[in-house]
């Protein structure tokens, strides 16, 4: 095997690691984001009802709760689903 | 005195002429004022449709992309050998890297052939919106603007300059695009196991009733939250590359008017500056190429996840 074509492998090898260090993070990124996203679309949401009926951070407080809850139990999912779905 | 006048306003017109660089990043990465559209058109049910700069954009990667697989495609047909060459070599490539590496191992063979097209094009959409806000077309228009053809304030050119050029960095067209994922999820799901069947499977079966009270409101706003991630991902980081780079680039302006000399300017531009530009800009086209990639495969995820139900 010359050199040129080593080199070619090794990146082929490394492109190839990089794909599939993506493909894993992926899903496992995208807990992170839920929990956050989760947080901050239902605490918005909250905020916005606060501010139409005049309440004061009630629902801000109840919408973050839920983010809270709706974040974790999205993340759990993600870990539980460890496995992946099936190839049919 | 009466020399005071014109000093008092040179002074308050040098200081409304500070570099503001949080001002100048801002305006490089949002959409133009929708008080100045590039293209008046009137307003339908409340809702204008003038066009703004990321719809511009949007309809010139759509309408580039649509030109350029349309014609290699038809090119490809006519021709006698089977081979594909050129630029349809490279589209297969994309076509099976989608199909194969994204789509099959996620929503399976049999649901292989109905998503891909779907996945695809969100894949190869995302991909060219984002590569087309890394070119510096706008601001190269600037510069033969500043030197060659010295076009007016309201002119469409000038006009035209103002704004980000990257489409997906507005968080309405990332919202819009996982609105489509969104609903392909509902699709996905009803197609293989009916509408009824599909709502039932959102939650695990068999457990206590109370339970089924706290988890089925999770599960719906989960359906919900699931978008939303999609949406502040791609543009989030879509938006910081940019920022990152013009801050950087910025310390040029910023270190002219600190020591008030240009030298100094164009030592950090020449030093830290631009060779710093240069690395995020290298990092920026590997972001270009992975956000487009995890957005199509968590996608196909979710579609995965509506077919292949696990709880």
């Amino acid at each position: 095997m010359t050199k040129d074509e080593d080199r070619g492998g090794d990146l082929q090898r490394s492109l190839n690691a990089f794909q599939e260090n993506i493909r894993r993070a992926g899903p496992a990124a995208l807990a992170g984001y839920t929990l956050i996203g989760a947080i901050l679309l239902l605490g918005g949401i909250g905020y916005a009802i606060d501010r139409w009926r005049g309440t004061s951070h009630w629902f801000l407080l109840a919408g973050l709760l839920a983010g809270l809850v709706v974040g974790f139990y999205e993340l759990a999912r993600t870990v539980w689903r460890s496995g992946g779905p099936p190839r049919e | 005195m009466a020399f005071q006048e014109p000093a008092a306003e040179h002074l308050a017109g040098a200081a409304a002429e500070t570099f503001n660089a949080g001002r100048t990043i801002l305006e490089h990465v949002s959409n133009s004022s929708r008080e100045h559209p590039l293209i008046h058109l009137p307003t339908l049910a409340g809702i204008d449709f003038s066009v703004t700069k990321h719809v511009l954009m949007l309809w010139l990667v759509a309408g580039t992309v649509f030109v350029l697989v349309t014609w290699a495609i038809r090119r490809y047909l006519r021709q006698d050998r089977l081979v594909p060459s050129g630029f349809m070599n490279a589209l297969e490539a994309i076509v099976e890297f989608v199909r194969d590496s994204i789509v099959l191992p996620n929503v399976g063979k049999k649901w292989v052939n109905t998503w891909t097209p779907l996945v695809l094009t969100l894949f190869i959409f995302i991909v060219s919106a984002n590569a087309i806000g890394l070119i510096p077309i706008f601001d190269v228009l600037g510069v033969l603007n500043h030197w060659v053809l010295h076009a007016g304030e309201e002119s469409f050119i000038v006009r035209v300059m103002h704004g980000g050029s990257t489409a997906t960095a507005n968080f309405n067209v990332t919202a819009a695009l996982a609105t489509i994922t969104f609903l392909a999820i509902i699709v996905a799901g009803t197609k293989a196991h009916g509408f009824v069947k599909h709502w039932e499977n959102l939650v695990p079966h068999g457990l206590a009733a109370p339970i089924y009270v706290i988890l089925i409101p999770i599960e719906l706003m989960g359906m919900f939250v699931r978008p939303f991630a999609l949406t502040m991902r791609l543009a989030a980081n879509m938006t910081g590359g940019h920022i990152a780079i013009l801050a950087i680039l910025s310390f040029v302006f910023l270190f002219t008017e600190r020591f008030g000399t240009a030298i100094a300017g164009i030592g950090v531009g020449f030093v830290l500056s631009v060779p710093m530009a240069f690395g995020i800009s290298l990092l920026e086209i590997i972001v270009v190429l992975v956000q487009a990639y995890v957005f199509s495969l968590l996608t196909a995820v979710f579609i995965g996840m509506a077919i292949h139900v696990h709880h």
